[in-house]
């Protein structure tokens, strides 16, 4: 295998995975597929792939001005690759926004709907405008192997200089204006990465890390396509690099020592080696290793100085976008593998077209070829000479689509189902309800309880008659009971407080502990094993009656939520008897049974703790609006 | 006139009766604890909340509807805005989802709807559709104690300087919301220290878009500029190249 095979092989794998990955962001929104929170609302994919990935792509604009500007022939090898490495991120950095925003296809209102004062706003226009101009820039190239589009190649050659400098100037823009996104939240940010200045530290940060990005770059396609680099070039880019970075340096620690932060480099908590480790390898090591010209033209320290200032200034981007904001909001955001695996599919598939152009299109001075491309195999076995040949390979092309396919396939596999279904809700176990006669329900233990007479209930059932299964006033309620019990109570099948449960509980039946039987006692032996094949639950239990439950059927084993079950058990009697009775207009309002804090503690008696903090949420009942004008009509009849 | 609300944290027996009539009036759902969500009780379902504190404190957290708010500033399409009459209310056409709201917000009141596949953000908006019907907040409407009260934003911290001068020694001398960032509609009257609202104890007196005001407003002069040095640098660099290549040219008559 050669090394730009198992590259491509490699890539095609993250992509799939990160397909998968997107795929199901869509289908079940942000909340489930990454940890972002209310108060981490920005996360890797922010701070990676759109603020890392517009910073990598400022080679474009660097090498371009280098160039066309001041008239440096030499960089010419360069200039196409860098501007094909910047459309391919901004490509990728559009991408990412249309993972990371919650409404993308709304993303066109920024052309419509205007707020000048928003950074946001000009980084959007600027980043709009610059991927239209790096596309024309780089539109000749493929044009060249079409005749047919010789006069828009001829035309957009001319006017190559003017937008030249038009990309050089929305990039000066946009690479700044990301600094400015975050100078309104002082707050928030950590006072070493936060300055006044933070723009002007964002451009210059950008044109290094965009020369050693081209460098870096360079280097890395000349080592996978087996060529010679180009050492002297990379060189010159390492000797102006290290200026770049003196000047970074000086003016990020004057800023620094200016407003009186220098102390808190050295406090010792995380953020302030946080800030060192990042200084050093973006900055302080490469730096000093490039201003020795001896040691930039060596291969070795080129690959050692541009990995640590991409790796360097990536962290910076990382950090400001939201890492050193974790010490004020007080959250422990680390990023999901899916955000994880997404960022490296963009990455992988931008990697994917650079290899694709440049073995396709002049963008090097000698197009590489790939002989893996060829679509088909050689022979294994020459019949003329009758000498065997070795293995027959599989085409490049079909070892790609199966590495996305099964890359994919694991990917759908690795989604966590049950969380995703229960869309973010926490495993709340609910506790039985506690006293005799009178019921204290109060599932999660917030105190927020409801007092329930069980005793008034189970007599005014009796006398008034509401009898759901026959004769059995009990089977109101208690409409399903465990095998062997006749009242079961609530919480032994609605066992999660704000989730859906399985209270069928397969494993359990499965289980030696459980009631240990065997597959065939429940699935037909020979057929296919699931749910719908599988016997009955009255078959075992005839006492089962599942039309209790509305729409049940015995092949449906879930129960409701704690909360919602009581919701509709209790407020559909309640909201009818409160239309019938005339001295009880109140009976279906919340407050009837959801007592405040204080009430409960005035008029219960008991000594509940009270220290116990506020729970979140004050329960309502899922009453539609037309439900709830009728209660209030109700109230206003009586 | 621009309107806000008083809460008097004093006054507060924390009976969340603010919080329902905030669910019903906005027709919210029932709320359900979610791993994002974070213990001030706020949430895309709960607008209000009240905070427990020691020593049977209540404090009731909502969004402040900043005079100069950082939320209005950075959304690049518009979707939040600051009415004339105070509330700051959020536009769901227009908004994109890139949540900057969220971040710019030094209270860290917006909300996501992070569980639906089309989220908005969501956030308190001062009952503007009651305020324009000629009616108050549903929260201050509700309030049993009248720890919370709507009005005249002048008028309220008039009566909160008064109840200070009235009360010596009850409450700090400080109507939180008066002068921070520039300014909130929603102010608060406290004998303890109301800094866990914000994410920094001190927030300053500068309104926090007046921060990105000098680098917004020079941007037309970077785009200008950066033009114009470059094509400067250029005239340079060529005309130097020519003379040394003229230079060169009359070098090599002279050696013939």
């Amino acid at each position: 295998m050669n090394r730009v095979k198992t590259a491509k092989l490699i890539l095609w794998l993250f992509t799939g995975f990160a397909a998968a990955v997107a795929l199901n962001r869509y289908i079940f929104g942000l909340g489930v597929t990454t940890n972002l929170t209310d108060r981490t609302p920005w996360g890797l994919w922010i701070g990676f792939d759109v603020m890392g990935g517009v910073a990598l792509a400022a080679g474009g604009f660097v090498i371009t001005a280098i160039f066309y500007i001041m008239k440096r022939d030499e960089f010419h090898p360069l200039v196409k690759p860098a501007v094909l490495t910047a459309f391919l991120g901004y490509l990728a950095v559009i991408f990412g926004l249309f993972v990371d925003l919650g409404l993308p296809w709304n993303i066109w209102h920024m052309i419509i709907y205007w707020n000048p004062h928003s950074p946001l706003f000009e980084v959007g226009w600027c980043v709009m405008l610059y991927t239209t101009v790096l596309l024309i820039e780089f539109s000749p190239v493929p044009m060249e192997k079409f005749s047919r589009y010789a006069k828009i190649r001829n035309f957009l050659m001319k006017f190559r200089f003017p937008f030249v400098l038009l990309g050089i100037m929305l990039s000066t823009l946009h690479q700044s204006s990301l600094g400015t996104l975050f100078l309104i939240m002082p707050f928030k940010l950590y006072p070493l990465w936060y300055s006044n200045i933070l723009p002007i530290q964002f451009f210059i940060s950008a044109i290094s890390l965009g020369l050693m990005m081209v460098a870096f770059e360079s280097l890395i396609s000349h080592w996978l396509y087996k060529r010679k680099p180009e050492t002297n070039l990379v060189a010159k880019l390492c000797k102006v690099t290290a200026w770049i970075l003196l000047l970074y340096f000086i003016v990020k620690i004057t800023d620094i020592i200016a407003t009186g932060k220098f102390g808190l480099i050295f406090n010792g908590s995380w953020e302030s080696n946080l800030f060192i480790i990042e200084v050093l390898i973006s900055t302080v090591i490469p730096g000093l290793l490039f201003s020795f010209p001896r040691l930039c033209r060596n291969i070795k320290i080129q690959w050692t100085g541009s990995i640590m200032v991409v790796f360097g200034m990536l962290l910076n981007r990382i950090d400001v976008g939201g890492l050193v904001m974790l010490g004020a909001t007080g959250d422990n955001y680390t990023p999901a593998w899916t955000e994880i695996v997404i960022s490296l599919g963009i990455v992988s598939a931008a990697a994917l077209i650079f290899l694709f152009v440049i073995e396709n299109f002049n963008v090097w001075e000698i197009q590489p070829k790939d002989a893996e491309s060829l679509p088909y195999a050689p022979p294994s076995f020459d019949f003329t000479t009758k000498t065997w040949l070795g293995t027959p390979e599989i085409s490049g092309t079909a070892k790609h689509s199966l590495a996305f396919i099964l890359s994919f396939a694991i990917g759908m596999f690795l989604m966590p189902g049950k969380h995703l279904h229960n869309q973010g809700i926490d495993n709340i176990k609910v506790k039985p309800a506690t006293g005799i006669d009178t019921l204290y329900i109060n599932g999660n233990r917030d105190d927020q309880f409801v007092k329930f007479p069980h005793q008034a209930h189970i007599k005014w059932i009796r006398t008034h008659g509401i009898l759901i299964n026959g004769n059995d006033s009990c089977k109101t309620c208690h409409h399903l009971n465990l095998p062997g019990e006749k009242l079961s109570q609530c919480w032994e099948c609605h066992t999660n407080m704000y989730a859906q449960v399985d209270f069928f509980q397969h494993d359990w039946h499965a289980s030696t502990k459980g009631a240990n039987l065997k597959c065939d006692n429940c699935h037909k032996a020979g057929v296919n094993r699931s749910a719908q094949s599988a016997k009955k639950c009255t078959d075992c239990h005839p006492t089962y009656k599942f039309e209790a439950i509305k729409g049940g059927s015995s092949k449906k084993y879930y129960a409701l939520s704690y909360t919602d079950a009581m919701h509709n058990l209790c407020v559909s009697c309640h909201l009818a008897e409160s239309k019938k009775l005339k001295d009880k207009p109140k009976l279906a309002l919340c407050s009837t049974c959801h007592k405040t804090h204080l009430q409960n503690y005035l008029t219960t008696g008991l000594n509940w703790n009270i220290t116990v903090p506020h729970f979140n949420n004050v329960i309502i009942p899922n009453l539609n609006s037309k439900e709830r004008v009728n209660v209030e009509q109700s109230d206003k009849n009586k | 006139m621009s309107v806000g609300i008083l809460t008097d944290v004093t006054k507060c027996i924390g009976c969340l009766q603010c919080v329902s009539a905030c669910k019903e009036a906005h027709d919210l759902p029932l709320d359900v604890p979610r791993i994002w969500q974070k213990n001030d009780g706020l949430s895309a379902d709960n607008w209000t909340s009240i905070l427990q504190k020691p020593d049977n404190h209540y404090v009731r957290k909502q969004c402040r509807h900043c005079v100069e708010p950082a939320c209005v500033s950075v959304c690049p399409v518009g979707a939040m805005h600051k009415t004339k009459l105070g509330p700051v209310v959020y536009d769901s056409g227009k908004c994109l989802g890139c949540r900057y709201c969220m971040m710019a917000c030094p209270f860290g009141i917006p909300r996501y709807d992070w569980d639906k596949t089309v989220p908005h953000v969501e956030k308190c908006i001062l009952c503007y559709d009651r305020l324009e019907a000629g009616k108050q907040p549903a929260c201050t409407e509700a309030c049993p104690t009248g720890a919370t009260i709507f009005g005249d934003r002048k008028k309220l911290l008039n009566i909160a300087h008064k109840r200070i001068k009235e009360n010596p020694g009850k409450y700090i001398n400080k109507v939180w919301g008066e002068h921070e960032i520039g300014g909130t509609s929603v102010m608060y009257l406290s004998d303890i220290d109301l800094g866990f609202l914000s994410y920094q104890t001190h927030l300053g007196t500068k309104p926090l878009p007046e921060r990105t005001k000098p680098a917004m407003e020079s941007v037309p002069f970077a785009f200008v500029g950066m033009g114009g040095v470059m094509l400067g640098l250029n005239w340079i660099i060529r005309r130097r190249m020519e003379l040394s290549k003229k230079n060169g040219k009359e070098e090599e008559t002279a050696d013939e």
